[in-house]
């Protein structure tokens, strides 16, 4: 087997990052003199980076748009306001005018440049102190709408009771315009690969749990899990139900849920 | 320049990414909006999938395109295709989160760069829009040995090497370096004979 040959096999394994330090060392130091692996780990690379659209499918918010996006126009404001001008041609005759003028035009653009360097500064605090704000308004946003939802009368409350004498119940309440609140306190943490997940068990028979969000208990067990917009209306749903399920969720439940709670 | 190997080739949709990243070039806004557009749905379930937090994912999201906006001069024709190479920065900025200043992050080969090495796309590579694609490396991780998929999901999603796989899965080390070879060999075998 040729040295290439004995490499080949972790390729991959290196593109996935997965090579423990010893044979990353030894794969690094082979690719720093063969050509051939280099571009067969650029190629792996690529077949790794596929792996990306297995991924559940999620969106962004809106207002993650409209931040970046005023972000990207103040730099572009930016930018254009700091386009150098163009010099005055000098006469080839006149060298004292032309060393004056020089000194000038090194001074102005050192000045320029000082100017620049200020503007962007101060642009670059501007951006940060906004993006700052924008993401303390979200926050805001989502624990005013939670508490809305906890302390609103309308809002229907459902208790997921356990079966597990090692575990306390969870507090949900289901608010029709908006949405669910689920809380837990003193929950044990999943393992690192696992997650809590919650689902909406509906009426009609013969129909699937419906996922919804995930959610992991702080180091001191708490959790408040808001889901915005339900994926089912709560007239059409039986019961809420936690599960534990592999880190990412699951499409459908893999284990017996931890928690149930009927919507009466 | 980087750009340049943007420029290709066959398909509507990296020839789309490429006029685009030119208009970038250019500080043109709407070309960035449109390629915001185009990727921040699979950019962003990718990081969330790793992060799990809506609210952190979003942050690396806007990291990722904000160092697309403004460092688009400094790329060079060597980095190869486009997408791959968004999402492997995704990736990075995503799990670099998850393993700060750990000892496990200086595994990744990227770690040191503020921008991530090379993709190449194979000669095999058949384009396909978004839609197509998932469904085609789904249905590849999905025909997998449920063993083989687990083992490439922990190293790609959650950034664990082979000794930590073998320790979460409570497996022999030599096994999960085969589940892994495996299953990423099949997978590209997979993407062979759909061309």
């Amino acid at each position: 087997m040729s040295t290439t040959d004995q490499f080949g096999e972790l390729l991959e394994a290196y593109a996935l990052g997965a090579l423990d330090a010893p044979e990353r060392a030894a794969l690094e130091a082979h690719l720093a003199g063969c050509a051939e692996c280099t571009q067969a780990v650029a190629e792996a690379r690529w077949l790794v980076s596929q792996l990306a659209y297995s991924a559940p499918d999620a969106a962004p918010s809106d207002m993650l748009r409209g931040r970046l996006l005023q972000i990207v126009r103040a730099e572009a404001a930016s930018h254009r306001a700091v386009t150098p001008a163009s010099k005055s041609p000098v006469p080839f005759w006149m060298w004292a005018a032309v060393a004056a003028l020089l000194i000038a035009a090194v001074y102005s653009a050192w000045d320029a440049r000082r100017l620049q360097n200020q503007v962007r500064d101060i642009h670059n605090r501007a951006v940060a102190e906004l993006a700052k704000r924008e993401k303390i308004e979200q926050e805001l946003t989502e624990v005013r709408r939670e508490a809305t939802i906890l302390a609103d009368p309308a809002s229907v409350k459902i208790a997921l009771a356990t079966n597990d004498p090692q575990l306390v119940p969870l507090q949900a309440q289901w608010h029709a315009a908006l949405g669910i609140v689920v809380t837990g306190q003193k929950i044990p943490q999943p393992p690192s690969n696992r997650v809590l997940q919650l689902w909406l068990i509906p009426k009609a028979p013969g129909l699937k749990p419906i996922p919804s969000q995930l959610v992991r208990p702080d180091a001191n067990g708490n959790f408040v899990l808001l889901v915005a917009t339900p994926p089912e209306q709560m007239a059409n749903t039986k019961a809420l139900a936690v599960t534990e399920e592999p880190a990412g969720g699951s499409p459908q439940p893999t284990s017996t849920p931890k928690w149930v709670g009927a919507i009466t | 320049m980087f750009l340049a190997a943007f420029i290709p080739k066959q398909s509507d949709e990296a020839s789309r990414d490429s006029t685009l990243l030119h208009r970038l070039l250019q500080r043109d806004m709407r070309a960035f909006e449109q390629l915001y557009d185009r990727h921040s749905r699979l950019v962003y379930g990718l990081v969330f999938r790793i992060v799990h937090q809506a609210g952190t994912a979003e942050e690396i999201v806007q990291d990722v395109f904000l160092q697309l906006w403004r460092n688009a001069a400094r790329y060079d024709t060597s980095r190869g295709p486009f997408l791959p190479w968004l999402l492997t920065m995704a990736r990075n900025r995503a799990l670099d989160t998850l393993r700060l200043k750990s000892e496990r992050q200086r595994r990744r080969e990227d770690q040191t760069e503020e921008l991530p090495a090379i993709c190449a796309a194979p000669a095999f590579e058949q384009q396909l829009d978004d839609k197509r694609r998932v469904s085609q490396i789904r249905d590849l991780l999905t025909s997998l040995e449920p063993q083989q998929k687990r083992a490439i999901e922990l190293a790609y999603f959650e950034g664990l090497s082979h000794t930590e796989i073998a320790e979460t899965l409570k497996e022999p080390l030599g096994t999960v370096k085969s589940w892994i070879r495996n299953g990423l060999n099949r997978l590209r075998e997979g993407l062979q004979s759909a061309t």
